[in-house]
């Protein structure tokens, strides 16, 4: 993992500080709140319903123990405590005070991590594969450019101001977990015939009011280009990016209105001029001094098999039903990934009570050679567990209710914070996900239904991914009512599609039951072996519409 | 008599420029729009002197297609010779795109002359102008010169290259 | 800031963040800011809301308070209560942690 310098070190304490000296001015009136507004939202600072909101980087969604162990502090010491694991591999939490935020800020610095560039009209926290270096067929740990990128991106004098937010999102394996085509940019790691290692650049995915995925502008970047690539992009984008409305100010508004042709011959352009100044050309010694941290860590030399893991199996049918749906094959024989589902039957999705935090951070430490890792699903992972080592760690995270065995399944929600906390929403999407959680309870019958991703926003900013849901849910008001519209077909992969709506949108009372309504007729229709996804993609909107409507 | 607090590389200055209105008669050292000095290029060129322009973010005639996109930076290409200062208006500290039209400026077509901020320039901005390579800011009358030193400190070095002397600790570490 | 404008709503009431915390409070009509809903100064017609909300925003409302804004209040019985489901959630706390927020200490 990557460990700041003296550098970094410093650069995120003179960030505190500054912090520091804008809320005081803030505070004694020197600033306004409309000049005020966007320095605390470049530190992550926004306000919801009931109270300020702090969302703190997780670059790349990789954490150490320790820094586990810091968002626990802080959920007890500043919030009420828990914390909100977001879809961009954040942590939020929701009640901090203004004037504690700097204190704050300063014991998270302590463990090298920030809130800088997590909200505003900058680039965002770089987001990436949760399994990167530990899944099979990695061409190249994604952390390694996405570590790159975010020291580029960060505090960069020309893109603070830019039209509106900008997001990227890197993925180093054939399987995207990462959504990059749904990214402002998207970067996928490729190797050319020659064995050298670059990047394929997909630009102007999103969501929000009008969801695109992303087109690719280039199928090979080298690698010590990246960033003049990147550059050009973004110049590209604060040039001509729309500024006059900020419902079309997104990049994929510039690329859809310019053209995906005209876009790239512009981005080329650009490319031509930034790159044959050389100056954004990474050296090769610090793309080797960051990849040193990204190195493989001290794996053991272990057998494929563990014969204490086979009989834990068939000792405990629901430690077996834990592995089969929440434990993936590791690169390293006698290692798994764990998937941690911060999904319990009924409980509010992706919130962690600050002892669970404290429970994984030492589990992590014991077991998983320090490392955590956060999902965009909105869900943890130990990386590099011992097969030998399972059933202790099935056992703890059992004993703290982390053992749901749902991942992938129809109770494996994405639901933004919604009307219970946010200052934006139309609807709450907390307890739909709760209701849809409780109706689907058994296990056996969500094993039946197979893979079948649900997803939920309050509004149509989309912070809940409903529009690449397999089943999407946007929570819409009529007149002060929450109503619901549903959307059917939509992924967030590597088959990254944006979902159809099905139609008028259905009261609070009568949304779990359509829900159940479009799986029933999946489970009708379905012939053997598809899952939801395949069965929308043979059949069409049409018998889910007419089930539903009829 | 100007309302701003004019700093040029770093020290106060009186100011000895002024903005034109494109009806208005030209002084000794005019800031004139973009458009008068497309129109007007031959005679200006002919009228020798010092000459500024102020490049708006803002384009209220949308000359650019549909949208507001601002002049582009591009367009004074051809008059750099004759330009000693070019003003960087930021209509509201929002829009960045300044920022970009400075690197352009200084970087791709190496102008050398007087680069200001003018309009909406606040203390958090100003270090980043600075990095982008304008010289020049028109703070509000009651910022002190000590105020904006500290401003351009704040933070104590650059991960990235600019348009500055720094190089970005991605290509400075190790060296 | 978009849905709550209450056109043609008869009662009104003035609520802002406060700037210090984020906690939600309401103008009251002794002329400060309370945290409770039910101290909240009531505002009967469009006249008297825009009076009332004038008088929560003097020159320097801005130390001691984000945006604030009017919101529809409903007369139910002897009390009022908020129209929206939002101004609900504000004035109790979320609806899925009923441990926290106003509602918590009720
Ligand atoms: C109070 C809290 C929040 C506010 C005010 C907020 C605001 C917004 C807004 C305005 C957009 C639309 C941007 C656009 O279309 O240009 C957006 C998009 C998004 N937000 Fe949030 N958000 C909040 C919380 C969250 C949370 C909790 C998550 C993660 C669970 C999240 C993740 C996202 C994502 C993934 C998008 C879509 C990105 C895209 O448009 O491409 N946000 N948010
Ligand atoms: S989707 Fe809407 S309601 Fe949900 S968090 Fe985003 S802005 Fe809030």
């Amino acid at each position: 993992m990557y460990r700041y310098d003296e550098f970094d070190h410093k650069l995120v304490a003179d960030r505190v500080d500054q912090f520091r000296g804008q809320v005081e001015r803030r505070v004694s009136g020197a600033l306004t709140e409309d000049q005020f507004k966007p320095l605390r939202l470049m530190n992550g600072v926004y306000l919801q319903l009931h109270a300020y909101m702090l969302r703190v980087a997780i670059p790349y969604g990789t954490l150490r123990s320790e820094q586990m162990r810091m968002l626990a502090h802080i959920a007890r010491k500043y919030d009420r405590g828990y914390g909100h694991f977001t879809t961009r591999q954040n942590i939020q939490y929701n009640w901090p005070a203004l004037d504690q935020i700097p204190d704050l800020l300063d014991e998270l610095a302590s463990v090298e991590m920030h809130a800088i560039q997590t909200s505003g009209n900058c680039i965002r926290n770089v987001t990436s594969d949760q399994y990167a270096g530990a899944i099979n067929d990695e061409i190249e740990d994604p952390r390694i450019i996405s570590e790159i990128i975010r020291q580029w991106s960060t505090f960069h004098p020309e893109f603070t101001y830019l039209p509106r937010k900008f997001k990227i999102a890197v993925t180093g394996h054939v399987n995207d977990r990462a959504a990059i085509k749904l990214h402002d940019i998207g970067i996928v790691v490729k190797q050319n015939d020659a064995g050298e290692v670059g990047y394929e650049v997909h630009v102007g995915g999103g969501q929000g009011r009008t969801p695109f995925v992303a087109k690719k502008m280039n199928a090979f970047v080298p690698k010590a280009k990246l960033l003049a690539y990147l550059e050009a992009v973004m110049r590209v984008y604060n040039m001509l990016g729309r500024r006059d409305n900020s419902y079309k100010a997104r990049i994929k508004i510039l690329v859809h209105e310019t053209g995906e042709d005209e876009m790239r011959r512009l981005v080329e352009a650009e490319f031509a001029k930034i790159d044959a100044s050389q100056m954004l050309t990474v050296p090769q010694e610090e793309i080797d001094r960051i990849s040193a941290y990204f190195a493989p860590p001290a794996f053991e030399t272990l057998p494929a098999d563990s014969d204490g893991f086979t009989k834990a199996q068939t000792a405990d049918a629901d430690f077996a039903r834990f592995v089969r749906a929440n434990v993936v094959a590791h690169k390293q024989a006698g290692y798994a990934i764990v998937n941690i589902s911060l999904k319990p039957i009924g409980g509010v999705p992706g919130d962690a009570t600050d002892a669970q935090m404290d429970v994984i951070a030492d589990l992590a430490e014991h077991y998983s050679l320090d490392e955590v890792r956060v999902t965009h699903e909105q869900n943890l992972v130990l990386p590099h567990v011992q097969l030998d080592d399972l059933k202790t760690v099935y056992d703890v995270l059992a004993a703290n209710q982390l053992a749901t065995a749902n991942l992938g399944l129809i109770s494996d929600q994405i639901a933004c914070p919604g009307l219970d906390y946010c200052n934006l929403a139309n609807a709450r999407s907390i307890p739909l996900a709760q209701e849809i959680s409780e109706r689907f309870a058994d296990l056996d019958r969500q094993y039946d239904i197979g893979e079948l991703k649900i997803k939920i926003s309050g509004c149509i900013n989309a912070c809940g991914h409903h529009h690449v849901g397999h089943i999407g849910i946007l929570g819409v008001d009529k007149k002060g009512t929450e109503f619901y519209q549903i959307s059917l077909g939509g992924a967030a992969d590597e088959n990254a599609a944006i979902g159809q709506i099905t139609g008028r949108a259905f009261t609070e009372e009568d949304i779990v039951d359509a829900i159940e309504t479009v799986v029933t007729t999946y489970t009708d229709l379905r012939t053997d072996g598809e899952r939801f996804i395949d069965t929308y993609n043979r059949v069409g909107m049409e018998p889910f519409k007419e089930r539903l409507y009829d | 008599m100007t309302d701003y607090h004019l700093v040029i590389d770093g020290a106060t200055t009186p100011e000895t420029w002024s903005y034109i209105d494109d009806d208005a008669p030209l002084n000794d050292a005019p800031i004139i729009s973009l458009g008068r000095l497309k129109d007007q290029a031959d005679a200006l060129r002919a009228r020798g002197g010092k000459l500024g322009v102020v490049l708006q973010a803002d384009d209220p005639d949308k000359t650019r297609g549909k949208t507001s996109m601002g002049e582009d930076v591009h367009e004074l290409a051809p008059y750099l010779d004759m330009l000693s200062l070019v003003s960087i208006a930021f209509p509201i500290y929002r829009n960045g795109r300044g920022y970009s039209a400075a690197r352009v400026l200084r970087q791709e077509l190496n102008f050398t002359g007087e680069l200001r901020a003018s309009g909406d320039v606040l203390y958090d901005q100003w270090a980043m102008m600075n990095r982008c390579g304008i010289n020049a800011f028109e703070l509000a009358g009651d910022v002190s010169l000590e105020t904006f030193k500290t401003a351009l400190g704040e933070l104590s070095g650059a991960y990235q290259p600019a348009a500055d002397q720094q190089r970005g600790a991605l290509w400075a570490r190790g060296k | 800031m978009a849905q709550h404008a209450a056109k043609g709503a008869r009662f009104q009431a003035v609520t802002a963040n406060r700037l210090s915390d984020g906690e939600v409070v309401y103008w009251a009509a002794d002329n400060r800011w309370v945290e409770g809903f039910s101290e909240a100064e009531i505002a009967d017609g469009a006249d008297a809301a825009e009076a009332l909300l004038a008088r929560a925003m003097p020159a320097d409302f801005e130390a001691y308070v984000l945006e604030p804004y009017l919101f529809e209040v409903l007369e139910d019985a002897s009390f009022y209560k908020p129209a929206s489901v939002r101004e609900t959630i504000r004035a109790a706390g979320p609806t899925v942690r009923l441990d926290l927020g106003k509602q918590a200490g009720a």
